[in-house]
């Protein structure tokens, strides 16, 4: 009894450029890397051939237009900056897709998805797949906020929070969150968040207690992504679970974090 | 040309010595969507315990020079849940299947090895880890002193005539004295190397960059040390030796073969690269073919050492 047939692709990149002052934007063909796609999987990229970096690189799919495949990155250290110097052209061998993804049907609930960072790409995927009330995205300063153009077909209310105050309010995107919580009726709302873990982790908090469900892209150092090396275990309720299989994404009421 | 790739250990047949190193190929089937287990030459498990271990805490892994550090920890279900949801699973494959075992003291070594030797339709041989480096109790610390290591190997060899491997480190001492030590309690052979302690410093925090503050060194940096030892515990004992680290392409491969390996277990490799095993049978045939060599057993142990190799000699 085999296992569903997982794919390991040569792609070509079409493109690979800045958008703005945090991010870059990579852009490849593929057909089996773009079938069975939703907001919340992943890729493993092997940047280089050879050992610089060795282990693969998760990323969180950004867009999936036809067999078109885009993701959002920023430069963050050894591979990532190996990465934004590729080239159109330059060939990457990538896995996918990996992981399970968001709860993309919510009934009658209100969506609204608390953004930052690395979470960013995934939750305006999200949102521009499904019906969305909010969007909150919480950077450090204007200088991480995507470009208009990326976000035109999301049709969710937008707000921001920049630590610096220098794009929407000042301060974290967590008194955002709060303020909804309190101007809507907590028990018709879904909350789906991804970004840094202090922040997810303040984001389960209100839920908790407002009493709200939802749902966190929780991501650990990972190494193989199919959930073999037992690298990115995550506290859950049932014990220890794998964040690239058994997750990433998880139910804030399964979470023990 | 037709190449023949069998190994024979002890009379026990693997249609080829490509295999994966402990705790590198999942529990079960997590790889089964590229690799086809029937392929391989052999499964070697994930190290069980007789207890369920929950391992260590985040981070446990990161990245460093042409390898990685882990500090699993030796995470897994435990004797009762093995017995229960994955020997059926591996049961299904007809694959050689190789477990690995840890005991905390020697009386879980016997016990689990009286349990397996209970398989033997199912299972093929035991890897007695004794050389994890993340396990404070069943590994280098607590065993460190190499009485324990022969007590665990004799409680195993007593409760079982089964193949046995030893898996041993340059972490536990000297090893070629140890490998002649397990030998002596009547290994049938030895498997080396475990990953090499190390470590990395985050410079924000300056502290470990995983959640310990050593983890164990695998992959393409550990393999000159790894080959090394290959070459010279078969040189000394001549017995069968499964070898890894570092393993991560055909070329590889082909040097712990030249240096007398009998099964070569690809490990960090298999993270990076689900089909690494493939590909390196597939590297070592076109090699064979290349060379003229239609068996692999000429091709193995063939190294030649320095003061043999004479003058003139191209290879």
């Amino acid at each position: 009894m085999m296992k569903k047939k997982l794919f390991d692709e040569n792609v070509t990149i079409l493109e690979n450029k800045k958008v703005n002052g945090k991010y870059y934007k990579l852009t490849f063909r593929s057909e089996p890397l773009s079938a069975k796609v939703c907001p919340g999987k992943f890729l493993q990229i092997r940047i280089n051939d050879g050992q610089d970096p060795y282990l693969r690189r998760p990323f969180s799919y950004y867009r999936v237009t036809g067999t078109r495949v885009e993701i959002l990155y920023e430069v963050l250290g050894r591979g990532t900056r190996s990465l934004s110097q590729k080239k159109k052209g330059d060939g990457l061998r990538i896995m996918g897709p990996l992981g399970n993804g968001f709860t993309a049907a919510l009934g009658k609930k209100k969506r609204v998805l608390v953004a930052g960072g690395v979470g960013v790409p995934p939750l305006v995927y999200l949102a521009e797949k499904n019906p969305t009330d909010y969007l909150l995205i919480g950077t450090k300063s204007r200088l991480e906020v995507l470009p208009k153009a990326e976000l035109k077909k999301v049709k969710a209310k937008i707000l921001y929070s920049t630590e610096d105050g220098s794009c929407g309010s000042k301060g974290l995107v967590t008194a955002l969150l709060e303020k909804i919580m309190t101007a809507e009726d907590p028990r018709e709302l879904f909350i789906q968040t991804c970004g840094p873990k202090r922040m997810m982790q303040a984001v389960i908090a209100l839920a908790r207690k407002y009493g709200i469900d939802g749902e966190a892209s929780w991501d650990e150092s990972m190494a193989c992504g199919v959930g073999a090396c037992l690298g990115c275990m995550v506290k859950t309720k049932e014990g220890l679970k794998r964040a690239c299989a058994d997750g990433p994404v998880f139910r804030f009421e399964d979470l023990d974090v | 040309m037709k190449i023949d790739l069998t190994t024979t250990i002890k009379g026990r047949k693997f249609k080829n010595p490509v295999t994966v190193a402990s705790g590198t190929f999942g529990t079960t089937d997590e790889y089964a969507g590229y690799v086809a287990p029937k392929n391989l030459g052999a499964i070697i498990t994930k190290t069980i315990t007789v207890k369920p271990r929950p391992g260590n805490p985040m981070p446990r892994i990161c990245e460093t020079n042409a390898g990685m550090l882990n500090a699993i920890g030796l995470q897994n279900k435990g004797l009762d849940d093995f017995l229960k949801n994955k020997i059926p699973y591996f049961k299904k494959f007809g694959v050689p299947l190789i477990v690995s075992i840890a005991g905390e003291t020697v009386e879980e070594f016997s016990a689990l090895a009286g349990t397996f030797h209970g398989l033997k339709d199912v299972v093929t041989a035991l890897e007695v880890n004794l050389s994890c480096p993340n396990v404070e109790a069943g590994g280098v610390n607590g065993m460190k002193k190499q009485e324990r290591i022969l007590d665990a190997v004799k409680a195993v060899r007593d409760q079982t005539d089964m193949l046995v491997f030893a898996k041993i480190s340059p972490e536990l001492g000297d090893v070629l004295e140890i490998a002649g030590k397990v030998l002596g309690q009547g290994m049938d052979g030895i498997s080396l190397i475990n990953t090499l302690r190390g470590m990395a410093i985050d410079l924000r925090s300056r502290s470990s960059r995983l959640a310990k503050d050593f983890g164990g060194l695998s992959g393409p940096a550990i393999k000159p040390v790894a080959l090394r030892y290959v070459y010279q515990v078969k040189k000394a004992y001549q017995v069968p030796v499964i070898a890894s680290g570092g393993i991560s392409n055909a070329s590889d491969a082909l040097e712990f073969l030249i240096a007398g390996a009998d099964l070569l277990a690809v490990g960090t490799a298999n993270f990076v690269e689900p089909q690494a095993t493939l590909r390196i049978l597939d590297g070592i045939q076109s090699f064979m073919k290349k060379e003229k060599i239609s068996k692999l057993d000429s091709l193995r142990g063939s190294y030649r050492p320095a003061e043999e190799r004479g003058e003139g000699c191209h290879r």
